[in-house]
């Protein structure tokens, strides 16, 4: 059962690829939170209440409804359409998300032979959704994507702390919370604000600062 | 002690938030040194009084490096303060924006603290993490489109860095299954027990986490448009105290690799970034129009040279505290000055400063005398810093590097003089008014900061000398 929540979210990535509606994004972060909320509740082994309930306010809360209805009314306040042409085209995006997919069952295998107690499955896909999301930002122009790409990152991140066992003490847990939610929150100001006073929101009109 | 030394500038941010009051803002900000210079005395007396509830002690705690680098914090921060109270008179700032200004740098400097006292990694990494998110706001204080670029950058390369770090502090928990636990003293201990290859992986990613807050060459790419665009206290403490704060995170993390045996493979990456950052530092030294940007430049050196001594191991620790104290005092002055010098001639263009000195002698000394302490003139401390890294190169039979070294540096000294010479003197331009004042507080921090240096670099005073060495000595 796991296994085909985590093939889904490695799916999930590839969609962003292709794609080009930022809405769209969006409703990809959505299923990517069910997705990790579904998996925490498929995997759950302890009996700690307070780390359950704590997971499920992250995933589902959080991730799932929070922050994609955050992002989708800015999307929708500012007229968001499509992402504008990349600096490398979709075509040659969606071969290089390949390429990532190889190189994350690759290491998938050879997590599964080390003998390191990490899940494979969770290990690979986890290593492609960081990878790709980096790729995205790297790519794409929008800065509205480059927020979507960093809550990607962030569930990727999400994801490799799920394929090891260990867990942090609730503290560091609601700390890294906290960080991520008031991380998004002033990338939405700044983003309002670069719409404000720029004309275009993408990063190509960042260019004031320079040597 | 912990307690206050978080909650008190959290308080003080709170009731600033609700009074909004031009003088509860600066009570709140004075207040908070007064109280965090008391602590800093009270830490070097070797006093300690507990009152944290249990759950929270063995999270933070002081410990010999902490004290050192939460004393340079201090010392930067209680300039800053002072300073502030130039920056609020000058730019006629209203009550709200105080209050914005005043909670925020609160905020930040309990950030930093946390980072110090945190004893548990993972957690020192939420409170890297909180740095961004508070001083963010702060470069964008001045609400230009140039500062919106930066403060843009800033947060977002930041925050990516700091993301891949966490990645890495997963992928060690990976390597040290055995010990489940991410305190650093569990992680000293049993650093033997950790898988040498996944605590290699792990310290690759922490490292580029890390450096990219520490803005080490080629991931510095924030750090000229966040120093040069963010308000001059704001960038002295970014400068002085935020670099700093990072840094001791990246120490705390090579520590585990020291106690593994693996810091051959560290100390590789250390020596590489930093003769990178001096030499990027070198390159556009000569070619800036800015002079804020110049001293942003001047940082990612410094930190180059940090990184140096850090890579020399046991040679280089003493140099290295040493360095990090004396440029965090002599760039938190530089920055502080250069404040005036915008004030003066509103401009950050170097082409536009001209006679400093007839238009204002105090800040033009003050300029003319803080850059001498940057380069390292004798009898600065960064003389005696950069001279016994040299000669940890040599202990170390890596003698030969210290030819570049020494190009660089001569390079960037040539640069940085010559433009600081080139504003200083020269004639100004008859319509400016001469001989302005500005104030006590534009110029007291500085000078200030410029007497602690001297009295290191001519004689330090035994207590100094034991928190460098005590600092030191965390290195095994």
């Amino acid at each position: 059962m796991s296994n085909i929540i985590i093939i889904l979210l490695g799916t999930s990535m590839l969609y962003v690829f292709a794609a080009s509606r930022i809405e769209a994004y969006v409703k990809i972060l959505a299923l990517q939170g069910t997705l990790l909320f579904l998996l925490v509740v498929v995997d759950i082994k302890e009996i700690n209440w307070l780390n359950i309930a704590f997971l499920i306010v992250e995933t589902l809360i959080i991730k799932t409804i929070v922050i994609p209805y955050f992002l989708l009314k800015v999307i929708r306040k500012n007229e968001i359409g499509r992402e504008i042409e990349p600096y490398i085209s979709q075509f040659y995006s969606v071969l290089i998300a390949s390429a990532i997919f190889m190189f994350g069952f690759v290491a998938a295998f050879w997590a599964a032979k080390t003998n390191a107690g990490i899940k494979p499955l969770y290990f690979g896909i986890s290593i492609v959704l960081i990878v790709a999301s980096l790729f995205l930002i790297v790519n794409r122009k929008r800065i509205i994507t480059h927020i979507l790409c960093y809550m990607m990152l962030e569930n990727g991140i999400f994801l490799l702390s799920l394929s090891v066992a260990n867990e942090m003490p609730m503290l560091v847990n609601i700390g890294v919370l906290l960080d991520l939610f008031v991380g998004i929150f002033l990338f939405v100001i700044f983003f309002n604000k670069i719409q404000e006073m720029y004309d275009g929101n993408h990063i190509d009109v960042l260019t004031e600062l320079k040597d | 002690m912990i307690s206050i030394v978080l909650f008190i500038p959290v308080l003080f941010g709170v009731i600033s938030l609700i009074v909004k009051n031009k003088i509860v803002n600066r009570i709140a900000l004075l207040g908070t040194a007064i109280v965090y210079i008391l602590i800093t005395i009270a830490q070097w007396l070797n006093i300690q009084w507990y009152i944290l509830p249990n759950w929270l002690i063995s999270y933070f705690q002081f410990d010999s490096i902490g004290i050192f680098f939460f004393s340079v914090m201090t010392i930067v921060f209680a300039s800053v303060s002072v300073y502030s109270l130039f920056y609020f008179k000058a730019h006629n700032l209203n009550a709200k924006q105080e209050s914005i200004y005043t909670i925020e740098i609160l905020l930040f400097v309990t950030a930093m603290t946390g980072v110090i006292l945190s004893t548990h990694l993972a957690l020192l990494w939420v409170f890297v993490e909180a740095t961004t998110l508070t001083s963010a706001i702060l470069i964008y204080f001045e609400k230009k489109k140039s500062s919106l670029e930066a403060a843009w950058k800033y947060v977002f390369i930041c925050s990516i860095g700091i993301a891949l770090a966490f990645v890495g502090i997963i992928l060690l928990s990976i390597g040290s299954r055995s010990i489940n636990s991410l305190y650093f003293n569990d992680l000293y201990n049993r650093a033997a027990e950790i898988n040498p290859f996944w605590l290699k992986v792990s310290f690759a990613f922490i490292f580029v986490g890390l450096g990219t807050k520490i803005g080490i060459a080629p991931i510095h790419a924030w750090l000229p448009d966040a120093h040069s665009e963010a308000p001059s206290p704001v960038s002295a403490l970014l400068s002085g105290t935020l670099l700093n704060s990072a840094l001791l995170g990246l120490i705390r993390v090579q520590e585990i690799l020291i106690h593994a045996h693996l810091e051959s493979f560290s100390n590789f990456l250390f020596l590489l970034t930093g003769f990178l950052s001096i030499m990027v530092s070198a390159v556009f030294m000569l070619r800036l129009k800015n002079y804020k940007r110049m001293l942003a430049y001047s940082s990612i050196e410094n930190m180059g040279i940090i990184f140096i001594g850090i890579s020399l191991g046991k040679f280089g620790v003493f140099a290295v505290m040493l360095h990090i104290l004396a440029h965090s005092l002599s760039k938190a002055s530089l920055f502080l000055t250069s404040g005036n010098i915008l004030h003066l001639y509103k401009s950050k263009k170097i082409d536009d400063v001209n006679g400093l000195l007839k238009k204002d002698p105090r800040t033009g000394w003050l300029w003319i005398a803080s850059t001498l302490a940057i380069i390292g003139m004798p009898p600065f401390p960064v003389f005696l810093s950069k001279f016994l890294i040299v000669k940890a190169l040599w202990l170390s039979g890596l003698s030969w590097l210290a030819i570049p070294f020494f190009i660089f540096l001569i390079i960037i000294t040539f640069g940085m003089g010559g433009t600081v010479f080139k504003m200083a003197f020269g004639e100004v331009s008859p319509e400016q008014p001469e001989d302005q004042r500005l104030g006590f507080s534009a110029y007291a921090p500085q000078l200030v900061l410029l007497f602690i240096l001297l009295i290191i670099g001519i004689n330090m005073p035994q207590q100094m000398f034991t928190l460098l060495n005590n600092a030191a000595g965390f290195f095994h």
